[in-house]
């Protein structure tokens, strides 16, 4: 599959990839048209709701549901009791089961709850007020248990046990390469600081919902907001009952940002309608969903950098730990992510790495864009500039003399075989952002900050990722996908259209794509760890290029021409060089037919397939490959208030190939202002377990008065494992901005912020000024 | 469950008939920004739900006789735009910009952000710098007038009476009302809660202050006046080391607290600091920040 | 319980629903009216999700009381245009590629509306003032700023 870059095409040559290109889900979403989960409504259904822990950790002594249940509207109340496999394992990978690490968890809470949001009891009644009040009258007896807050003290021995094991961490790491000692010795100047992160919320605008209803067939059907309509299996086992019973529909989704990875409403909204045989909807509040959904991961970083005079890094050592709240969820692949990114792109002989995470009784903690890249990416390149510093280099010197390469290794021993085009990345966004401006008063303190990162698109290569994509040409010449992603809004189904469009030569709006349904479309995997794109859009590639090839003779012997002279394009087939020699494409396709040739593919795309690495050293290949970037940003700092003002911002990325430029700048610009408020204003707070910011009042997400105009660069290496050399770019997008403006904010006042957000209050202390 | 009725008099005859021997029960809303949310979150009481947005004669802006009079329900988006409260008092233009986004300030009105007396409310401290007062009308037509500074008690508590509505707000036009100034400080630009926020309306003499109001938001469990502040500037020159004394004059009359959003210690430090740019502004004839945001 | 009637127009159609005395417009809107373009993003005025035209003015119908709308006319995404006769926002936030996940997109259109009703030629501060109670987690903004600034020169034109 891998081709080398110079063996692409460059824009102008296609017809459809590399073009701005309008959406094709953009005009149903512009006139109001498109239905998200709660948009459904069945005949007779019923409302979901959910009970929740009033405490973050206790033992429950009794529920009793009578009250309940007695109420005229409510249809059932279910507990722990009533789940035929109430006790499940979080597996990792949908369709490969890998060893090492599972995390028991329950659908209701049995015994004992862990955290404020943790699921009780639910109820199915004819309205959201009969439910609602049908919650408050049932009675759960408590026994409050003291619980642990914070990771460090839950890594003790003797710590509060969060679940029934041994011990609070869940899972460790190292990764060794060289003699970090050796190399600390012969480091001219090192840096140590300890860096937190804290708490994130996803926030998409669309609260987790769905609706449930049992088929003609017997089907339990699921029309759910989710990154994974592969959870019909898990929701199958809960029940009991055979995989193919179970049917999960995704429509379009209201963001997912990762929190939509795990099983939000499904599993509830199929015991109800299971129970009750009736359709059930049920759709989270604001408030529980901040609440009781998953978070992005705090940790704690202990970094510890040395380099040479001359600015070569010498030696890393990094203690990394991760809150993982009180279910193991996606954590240790989480920290593998962060652990396996400690140290950025750069190349350094001796690197220690020892990462940990950790339950606690806070609110659990899995994926969030990122999935872990993001808070190393704010240490190492912390450390990067108090480097630079200390050795009076310029930021963009230093790293110029670290970056890796194509071809160079990673600490883990990966080497790095497709596009690495970091540095080019660096410069192009400092020259972009230009000379730094005035103060606009005497108080005021400019300041510009660079950080470049790197993150992983694909899944991790020892889970054996695998996508499917049905292409098939219709009679007309017109074009179906059907291919089992999800379109959580990044242009997951649009790009699938263009790729289909660029190989058979049919206009976009001629391509029906077909998505997320587990009855109807080839299982493509999850719409996470940035592999859509990778995944399905080879997978259709690879399938659009079969039915091309299938067509080929039939249409060379129409034309009279040799096949490699066939050009697909504008719904026509032409011969190259004699543009007038051309027939309908639904000419051939009908011809096609009529001789029975296949007219349809189904094509499978597998990743890598790698085995687990050695957890004790870290050496391996864990994913397929990594795309680079870099930020630049100015910022304003007000130096009586604290309060920082962003005036510039430059992403910089390297994208391989935009399949559609609005799509990846779209990707680049919103990532830029989710990694913003992760620097200056977002932060989950928790006061012993309980949620001190439960709506979009306290958890401040950037408003468009917040936001700076967006600079976007795009590089296309065409240098990618993508279709066309394209990388992944969702993720990655967000990963280096939150060091770029706490580098931006320590070169405008001297002081350097060690824990994100960073508040005006921050500043200030920093400052001593409080 | 909310059990509630609901009336939508037309004028305020209609208004207290319709509650009459239902007073305790009444919840009058309006804009609506505080009460639905409130309703949401709480298990309230049977409740009279009485819309006031059908009573034109609470509107009204005007000006008479040297007094601006406001309808309570007015809306932050009508005295924002208002020609009268701009020219007059361009500090509670100022905080109606700066309140919420451009849709809540569609419907937030005055009345209902003096009656729901957060101490966070963002037209309290202009109010109280402005030395306005609020007009009310309760059962049987009894009227009063409160001079702001005595209407709040605590966090969310005031001196009226249950029944009773606030008709209008008025304040005399200041002798120089660009010698005024106000500003908000919020951890975001637009829907943002204030860590603090500050008022002054300021007669000056030359650059001497003959008179000074002095009124600050989130710095106390109610908006408040800082009555020694405004004694330690009058009959002062406005000097840098003047503004010292003042910023840390006023540390003594405020109480704020920590949470969410700021320590005591931060608001304290910042009180001072936007006290004395406010102070600034003003005596340097107060050119009215286009956003009261900052 | 006491229901109370409400008839109002919604997108130019009159329709009356029984409504409860403190049920909020928004709820009303979706599920007595069909109209789910409305969108629920929050319920508590801090997302802009839920944004309509009432009498021409944008506010949160999570923070209106259905029966304040009573004798009104409510104007949703679908009564700003229709593919039949897209509204210049409508094309112009496809092209320029402001919407990615499309949740926020109503209640963005709506605003952008309101803010085009009142400033026709808006420079890019304005723009931002204007739609800064409607979040967007998507798209950094950008794409929509430009989308509007785009809109209103044709407009112009």
């Amino acid at each position: 599959m891998k081709k080398d870059p110079k063996d692409q095409l460059s824009n102008y040559e296609y017809q459809f990839i590399g073009k701005p290109v309008p959406r094709h889900d953009a005009w149903d979403k512009v006139f109001g048209r498109t239905k998200y989960a709660d948009d459904f409504d069945m005949p007779g259904m019923l409302f979901g709701k959910v009970l929740r822990s009033s405490y973050p950790a206790a033992k429950i002594l009794s529920i009793d549901t009578s009250g309940a249940e007695k109420m005229p509207g409510v249809a059932a109340v279910l507990t722990a009791k009533d789940v035929p496999n109430n006790e499940t394992v979080t597996r990792f990978g949908q369709t490969h089961q890998v060893g090492g690490f599972e995390g028991l968890y329950r659908v209701l809470a049995d015994k004992k709850v862990r955290f404020m949001g943790e699921a009780v009891a639910l109820v199915a009644a004819e309205t959201e007020e009969i439910a609602e009040e049908a919650l408050a009258r049932i009675k759960v007896e408590y026994e409050q248990l003291p619980g642990v807050f914070d990771p460090l003290e839950a890594m003790n021995p003797d710590a509060y046990q969060v679940g029934e094991g041994d011990s609070n961490i869940i899972c460790n790491y190292q990764v060794r390469k060289g003699d970090v000692k050796e190399g600390f010795s012969r480091s001219h100047v090192v840096v140590e600081n300890t860096y937190r992160v804290p708490f994130v919320e996803h926030a998409f605008l669309e609260p987790e919902s769905g609706i449930a209803w049992i088929d003609d067939s017997e089907i339990i059907t699921i029309r759910v907001s989710t990154q994974v309509i592969e959870h019909f299996r898990d929701v199958a086992d809960v029940l009991g009952i055979p995989h193919n019973k179970v049917r999960v529909i995704a429509p379009m989704v209201g963001g997912g940002f990762g929190s939509k990875e795990d099983i939000t409403v499904e599993t509830f909204l199929a015991l109800l309608t299971w129970k009750t045989g009736k359709p059930v909807k049920m759709t989270w509040t604001r408030e529980g969903s901040i609440i009781s959904s998953s978070k992005r991961h705090p940790y704690v970083m202990k970094y510890k950098t040395g380099a040479t005079r001359d600015g070569k890094l010498m030696a890393m050592e990094a203690q990394l730990i991760s809150d993982a709240g009180a279910h193991v969820y996606l954590s240790p692949w989480v920290l593998l992510y962060s652990t396996v990114d400690a140290t950025g792109p750069y190349d350094i002989p001796n690197v220690k790495v020892d990462s940990y995470t950790v339950l606690t009784n806070n609110t659990f903690t899995s994926a969030n864009r990122g999935f872990g890249a993001p808070q190393v990416c704010f240490a190492y390149e912390s450390q990067m500039d108090e480097l630079a510093r200390r050795l009076s280099l310029s930021p963009l010197e230093i790293r110029k003399r670290n970056y890796l390469r194509k071809g160079d290794a990673l600490a883990t021993g990966r080497v790095l075989e497709y596009g690495v085009e970091t540095e080019k990345t660096a410069i192009k966004a400092l020259e972009a952002l230009g000379e730094p401006s005035m103060p606009s008063s005497p108080t005021e303190k400019i300041g510009q900050g660079l950080a470049s990162g790197m993150m992983s698109y694909g899944r991790m290569t020892f889970l054996h990722d695998t996508s499917r994509s049905y292409v098939g040409i219709e009679l007309d010449g017109s074009v179906t996908v059907r291919c089992g992603v999800q379109d959580i809004g990044g242009g997951q189904a649009s790009s699938l259209a263009s790729i289909a469009a660029e190989i058979l030569g049919v206009p976009m709006e001629e391509i029906k794509v077909f998505i997320g349904d587990t009855a109807l479309t080839p299982i493509a995997g999850t719409t996470t760890a940035t592999r859509m794109l990778y995944m399905s859009g080879n997978a259709t590639l690879k399938a659009a290029t079969e039915v091309k090839k299938s067509l080929l003779p039939k249409a060379a012997e129409m034309l009279e021409a040799s096949p490699e002279d066939l050009v697909f394009r504008d719904k026509k087939v032409f011969v190259r060089g004699a543009p007038a020699r051309a027939i309908p494409l639904a000419d051939v396709v009908k011809a096609c037919a009529a001789d029975g040739v296949q007219l349809y593919n189904v094509a499978q795309f597998n990743a890598p397939f790698r085995e687990l690495i050695d957890f004790k050293t870290g050496q391996g290949q864990v994913f397929p490959d990594f795309t680079f970037g870099s930020h630049a940003v100015e910022v304003a700092v007000d130096t009586e208030t604290g309060k920082v003002r962003v005036l510039k911002l430059v992403a910089c990325y390297d994208v391989g190939q935009a399949i559609n430029p609005l799509s990846a700048e779209g990707q680049i610009e919103g990532g830029a202002l989710y990694g913003l408020g992760y620097a200056l204003t977002e932060e989950v707070i928790l006061d012993k377990g309980i949620t001190l910011t439960p709506s979009f009042s306290e958890y401040l997400v950037p408003t468009s008065v917040d936001a700076p105009h967006v600079k976007t660069i795009m590089l296309e290496s065409r240098d990618g494992a993508g279709p066309f050399g394209a990388k992944g770019i969702g993720e990655p997008s967000c990963n280096s901005i939150a060091p770029a403006v706490a580098n931006a904010v320590a070169n405008a006042i001297g002081a350097r912020i060690l824990d994100l957000p960073l508040t005006p209050e921050k500043i200030l202390r920093s400052l001593q000024k409080l | 469950m909310i059990e509630a009725e609901y009336v939508a008099p037309s004028n305020l005859g209609e208004l207290f008939k319709s509650i009459e021997g239902r007073a305790e029960r009444v919840k009058f809303v309006a804009g609506c920004t505080n009460v639905l949310p409130d309703l949401r979150a709480q298990n309230p009481a049977p409740m009279l739900l009485v819309d006031l947005t059908g009573i034109e004669e609470l509107r009204r802006i005007e000006e008479n006789n040297g007094v601006i009079s406001i309808g309570s329900l007015a809306t932050m988006t009508e005295l924002a735009a208002s020609e009268i409260i701009r020219t007059h008092g361009p500090i509670l233009a100022s905080a109606a910009r700066a309140l919420g986004n451009p849709l809540t300030r569609n419907r937030a009105t005055i009345g209902g952000n003096i009656a729901d007396a957060s101490p966070a409310a963002d037209t309290a401290p202009p109010l109280l710098a402005l030395e306005a007062t609020i007009h009310t009308e309760g059962a049987s037509h009894a009227k009063r007038e409160i001079p702001v500074e005595e209407f709040f008690i605590g966090p969310n508590q005031t001196v009226l009476n249950q029944g009773e509505l606030i008709t209008r707000i008025t304040f005399p036009i200041p002798k120089d009302p660009s010698a005024s100034s106000h500003i908000k400080f919020g951890l975001r630009n637009a829907m943002a809660i204030s860590v603090v926020s500050v008022a002054v309306v300021l007669e000056m003499q030359g650059n001497l202050c003959h008179r000074a109001r002095i009124a600050l938001g989130s710095v106390a469990p109610k908006p408040i006046r800082a009555y020694l502040t405004e004694k330690e500037l009058e009959g002062r020159k406005i000097t840098e080391e003047v503004l010292e004394s003042c910023a840390e004059v006023v540390k003594k009359e405020i109480s704020p607290i920590t949470d969410i959003r700021a320590s005591a210690q931060y608001r304290e430090h910042v009180t001072g600091v936007l006290l004395k740019r406010a102070l600034w502004q003003a005596a340097r004839e107060g050119e009215n920040s286009t956003n009261g945001n900052i | 319980m006491a229901t109370y009637k409400l008839e109002l127009k919604l997108n130019g159609e009159k329709l009356s629903a029984q409504v409860l005395a403190h049920e909020n417009l928004l709820s009303v809107m979706r599920n007595k009216l069909g109209a789910k373009e409305v969108k629920n993003g929050c319920n508590k005025g801090d997302c802009g999700a839920c944004a309509v035209l009432l009498d021409g003015k944008a506010v949160n119908a999570c923070l209106t009381l259905a029966l304040q709308a009573n004798g009104k006319e409510v104007t949703t995404v679908k009564g700003i245009g229709t593919e039949d006769q897209p509204h210049p926002l409508q094309e112009s936030f496809v092209r320029h590629g402001a919407i990615q996940c499309g949740f926020c997109t109503p209640g963005m259109i709506v605003s952008s509306k309101a803010l085009l009703d009142t400033i026709p030629n808006p420079d890019r501060r304005q723009i931002r003032e204007g739609i800064s109670g409607n979040l967007c987690r998507c798209t950094g903004y950008n794409k929509i700023v430009e989308a509007i600034e785009d809109a209103a020169l044709k407009r112009k034109s």
